[in-house]
């Protein structure tokens, strides 16, 4: 039975569209487009909630006409339409739901609303067909958790960041130590040159035994490390900036290493046949990190897998592919869908973040 | 495309969920009127109007869409809904601003006034219907300076205000904004004239501040 899905991502600060089909053969992405918007956040030193709304609601239509030129798709030819439903910035996530359900409603094709973090929590599927269960890394500008995917539609969350994402760390960086947006490919390449241990950073909740991690303190250690080696007229020297960016780099490394071993350790006590650490996130893009996580698999025996980047960062067709799983159940939303500020991968776990009167974040 | 097109109008720039079908020379509507949940709340509701008339999607011809200016959000999510919808029928979307739909049909120089936030005005002034200024985010005095030293009629949420402050004649509304949405939308002048995508007509900026700590200059 061949299924064709398009999918709609625009939680963030990417407009994406994808067309994914599924076939006795397996599944294949016919085409995966990302509208990227980081020049119109460029001089804000981060992602403005209303730009990227703006942005989103004028493109997603285009988007998706891309999406399925590419994939040489008609629109009648697909199955169903799955869009990010949330959590993500809501005026983007509303500008997708709303386009996909212009799309349903026209075609009669069912509406299926996606959690964009089972759409990263599923990619290994898509791209090495992992066996459940396995243990998830998500790591990103938005995001920092450590899931136990148990099945499709069943994720545990066993930790992660009770503060600032490490994506949303390393953007402050850059910009703390004057490097360009966006701050990962940056820190990491500033870094490369530098002595990561000149300035001494803290490695936050590394003394407490669970696999939560905190970055905002780290973040504030690195502007005062900053400040203290500051000239006049607020000059820094290249030699510092690179030592500055190295030391960040290796403190967030050493955070992600350890709490990730003690994530292992909990998910080894499932004893997975196949065991497996999957990452997703534009953090993991990080090779330092990427190493230490690799090095920490291999110690352990467990088969590290890390999916191509443009699979890694947002995009459309971990969307679809999340919507596949639901289209073969005919588990439908209706067109009172809505969009999802918060929403947590694991209903179960306590909140960690955000958890006013709106509930958890993630 | 037959010279009476069959419309589906909708606009949630305001507290409300408002949407119209204009079906030959009959045009029903219906307004619910909420604070929050349009977008749970829109595409159902127009589905319910369909059905009513014995309508589905594939009926349509042409969708109408409330540009604002208005709530940010809400005329965001009709725009995107509207796109989406015209991607998927085949059929156009077309924009119309709710000042120039609620000065539909009007005859003289008309002032079109709603109300902005923080005690601000967004106007716009037309004769017989046509536009003759851009729509603006203005203050009073600034909604006054569109409006001309002749006697224009104000229509709107600012109405009340500037007939007693400056004894400015208030003038009946030819039509609802939402039917003026979906007239002008069944116009195929008006199409002609507007071929670009429904797009929101924020005319306000992004509430942003560059960020206020200047990055260090890198030195050797």
């Amino acid at each position: 039975m061949t299924r064709t899905i398009l999918g709609i991502e625009s939680s963030c600060d990417d407009t994406a569209a994808a067309v994914v089909r599924q076939d006795d053969e397996g599944t294949v992405i016919l085409s995966s487009v990302v509208f990227g918007q980081t020049t119109l956040h460029a001089a804000f030193g981060g992602v403005v909630p209303e730009i990227a709304a703006r942005a989103h609601a004028e493109k997603v239509d285009h988007c998706v006409e891309q999406a399925l030129l590419k994939a040489n798709v008609k629109l009648r030819d697909c199955d169903a339409i799955a869009v990010t439903a949330g959590p993500g910035l809501i005026g983007g996530v509303l500008s997708g739901v709303m386009c996909a359900k212009g799309l349903a409603a026209a075609t009669g094709f069912p509406l299926i609303g996606v959690n964009h973090l089972a759409g990263h929590a599923l990619t290994p599927r898509l791209t090495d067909d992992v066996a459940f269960p396995y243990l998830m890394l998500l790591v990103s500008g938005g995001h920092c958790q450590f899931l136990i995917a148990h099945s499709d539609d069943r994720f545990e969350r066993i930790g992660g960041t009770i503060d600032d994402a490490p994506g949303e760390a390393f953007d402050k960086t850059a910009r703390l130590l004057g490097l360009p947006q966006p701050g990962g490919p940056a820190v990491e390449r500033a870094a490369a040159t530098g002595d990561p241990k000149r300035f001494k950073l803290p490695r936050p909740l590394l003394d407490r035994a669970d696999c939560d991690m905190s970055f905002s303190g780290l973040k504030t250690a690195l502007l005062r490390a900053r400040d203290s080696v500051i000239g006049p007229d607020q000059t820094l020297k290249a030699a510092d900036q690179a030592d500055l960016a190295a030391g960040f780099q290796a403190a967030m490394t050493d955070v992600l290493r350890a709490k990730t071993a003690r994530a292992l350790d909990i998910y080894l006590a499932l004893s997975p046949a196949e065991p497996v650490l999957a990452v997703a996130g534009g953090v993991a893009a990080n090779m330092p990190i990427r190493h230490a996580l690799t090095d920490l698999c291999a110690t352990s025996g467990v088969r590290f897998v890390a999916p191509p980047l443009a699979l890694c960062t947002d995009n459309a067709a971990m969307i679809a592919f999340a919507g596949l799983h639901r289209l073969a159940r005919a588990d439908f939303d209706d067109l009172s869908l809505s969009a999802r500020p918060r929403w947590p991968l694991d209903g179960a776990a306590p909140g960690m973040l955000g958890s006013g009167k709106k509930g958890a974040k993630a | 495309m037959s010279d009476d097109p069959t419309v589906i109008a909708f606009d949630t720039s305001g507290p409300r969920c408002a949407g119209a079908l204009l079906i030959g020379d009959r045009i029903i509507t219906r307004t619910d009127d909420m604070a929050r949940g349009q977008a749970e709340h829109l595409m159902p509701m127009l589905e319910e109007m369909l059905a009513k008339e014995g309508l589905v999607w594939a009926d349509i011809d042409v969708i109408g869409v409330g540009t604002g200016p208005g709530n940010f959000t809400g005329i965001r999510m009709s725009v995107a809904a509207a796109r989406g919808l015209a991607l998927g029928l085949n059929k156009p979307a077309v924009g119309v601003g709710v000042l120039e739909a609620q000065a539909f049909g009007t005859s003289g120089p008309i002032l079109s006034t709603a109300a902005a936030p923080r005690d601000m005005v967004y106007a716009q002034r037309f004769t017989d219907g046509w536009p003759e200024s851009e729509p603006i985010f203005t203050d009073l005095t600034g909604a006054l300076a569109v409006a001309g030293p002749d006697d224009v009629t104000v229509l709107g949420d600012m109405a009340p205000i500037l007939l007693a402050a400056h004894g400015l004649p208030t003038g009946p509304q030819a039509v609802s904004v939402i039917e003026g949405i979906a007239l002008l939308a069944a116009d195929p002048i008006y199409r002609m004239d507007h071929p670009e995508r429904p797009a929101p007509l924020y005319l306000r900026p992004a509430d942003a501040a560059p960020a206020r700590d200047a990055p260090p200059t890198i030195i050797p």
